[in-house]
Order: structure tokens, then C-alpha cells, then sequence
């Protein structure tokens, strides 16, 4: 198994919705970056990222979301993040992310909150 | 006398290491008296003491070697990460506001901030010979 992997969902109204899975460290987290630049790029700022097969999570991959949402608000838009592990959190919490960031147990939620 | 496990590991200055070292250091946590709501966290903090080492301690596409020795008895779990890049005291970095970090975008600068939250103690230290030394201390409860 790759040790990160983005699955990509278009949904109606301009909602993406990212499935990340593995590990998100200063290894891989460039391409997760990417992934949200080009689809900003391509106007989608609605985004809702599936955290549940996320094993781990390091700043470097908190910082991705971080240096992202203030962009995807200015353009009405935003970041959902869904159904993190309590080790993923954990990671928010410890940064003081928790507040800033909306997070959702299930993709209707998520989909709700952006629409 | 109480029990003490002790191991090292060194890798080179490349993120695709940093699986082996938070490996390394699970490995280790399971032979200590560490919790297992600790574990998570204390592999973070190292992850992120060898992160900074591998994007700030060497010119790009210069080798270097980060060494981690970790020695954990009833006391304490502690982690020595050793390099020979450029000189960083992690203690000379001031505590960021996440506010305005994340108003600004600034994605960087939070390893240490959670190493500092995380680790009950963050010590850097020259060394000749060695250069940056930097001992990262989680007490046992």
C-alpha cells in the first residue's frame, strides 16, 4: 500500500470532496497541496476532506489546510473535515486548530455545511 | 534496579525516512512505561525534532546524518537527536500566535510549538564535535 493516497470526488454545486488515506508528513504532504491548489486554480473552494483513513498526521500535513482555508473563505468557499481519528485530532487540538476548523462525522453533513 | 531500554538509530537527511524513525520510536514507547495516549503524541514531537532537521539543518542536496538515541527507564522516556547542519536553537524560537498564523496563512514554525506542548522537557545544546544536540524528555506518570 502506498504510504499516501488522494481520492478525488466531484459533487453538485462545486463540491470536492478528497479522500485522504496513509500517512500525511513532510514527505507527502506536497501533494496534497498540490491537489487543493490546482482545484483552486480550477475555481472549487468547497471542499470537504474524508480524514478516516488518515493513520497520521504531522504539522507539516495540518499546515496544508492551514495555509488553504483562509483562501477557499475568501472565495466563498471552504474546508470540511471529516471524521478524523482521535490521533488525527488530537493533532488539531494540540495546535489549537479545533476552533477554526469545522469538522463533521458524515459526508451529508459535510456537503450540508458547505452548501 | 529498575528496567531501562535503550536503542539508536541514524538515518540521513531525506523525509522519506521519517516512517523509520516514527517506527523506531514506537518501538521503543511499547518497551516503556509510556501510555498509549502518549504514544501518539511523543512520535509526533520527534517526527517533528527530525523534520526541522532534514528542511532547515542542511543545504539542499548536501548528505547529512541525524542520529536518535533513545533510552527510556521508570522515570522517563527521553529522545537525544544529534546533526552536524547549521546551528538552530529550537529555544530561540518565541511561542507563535495560532491566530494570526492561520489569518496569515504561515504554515510553518508549529514543530516546535508542539514539541513544546507535547515534551515535558526541549533542551538544545552545542556540542563539539556533534554540533546540535537536542534532548526532548517525557516524564512516566
Amino acid at each position: 500500500m502506498p504510504a499516501f493516497q488522494i481520492l478525488k470526488e466531484k459533487l453538485p454545486d462545486g463540491i470536492v470532496i478528497l479522500t485522504i488515506r496513509g500517512f500525511l508528513d513532510a514527505h507527502t504532504f506536497e501533494e496534497l497541496e498540490k491537489t487543493i491548489d490546482d482545484l483552486f486554480e480550477s475555481g472549487v473552494y468547497k471542499l470537504t476532506v474524508d480524514l478516516s483513513g488518515l493513520d497520521y498526521i504531522s504539522s507539516a500535513g495540518a499546515g496544508v489546510f492551514i495555509g488553504a482555508i483562509g483562501r477557499a473563505q475568501e472565495n466563498d468557499g471552504n474546508i470540511i473535515l471529516m471524521k478524523p481519528s482521535a490521533n488525527v485530532k488530537e493533532v488539531f487540538d494540540l495546535l489549537g486548530l479545533s476552533h477554526i476548523f469545522t469538522f463533521k462525522d458524515s459526508r451529508e453533513e459535510s456537503v450540508k455545511a458547505l452548501r | 534496579m529498575g528496567h531501562t531500554v535503550r536503542d539508536r538509530l541514524v538515518v540521513t537527511n531525506d523525509t522519506k525516512y521519517l516512517i523509520v524513525v516514527r517506527d523506531f520510536v514506537g518501538r521503543m514507547i511499547r518497551q516503556s512505561r509510556v501510555t498509549r495516549e502518549e504514544e501518539n503524541k511523543i512520535i509526533l514531537a520527534v517526527d517533528e525534532a527530525v523534520t526541522n532537521i532534514i528542511e532547515h539543518g542542511y543545504e539542499p542536496g548536501v548528505e547529512g546524518l541525524i542520529e536518535l538515541e533513545v533510552e527510556a527507564d521508570e522515570a522517563q522516556f527521553k529522545v537525544v537527536i544529534r546533526d552536524s547542519g547549521r546551528v538552530f536553537n529550537p529555544e530561540s524560537v518565541p511561542n507563535l500566535d495560532m491566530g494570526k498564523h492561520v489569518r496569515a496563512g504561515r504554515r510553518k514554525g508549529l514543530g516546535i510549538f508542539l514539541m513544546r506542548q507535547i515534551m515535558d522537557e526541549v533542551r538544545y545544546r552545542f556540542k563539539d564535535g556533534v554540533k546540535n544536540e537536542l534532548t526532548l524528555v517525557k516524564y512516566s506518570k
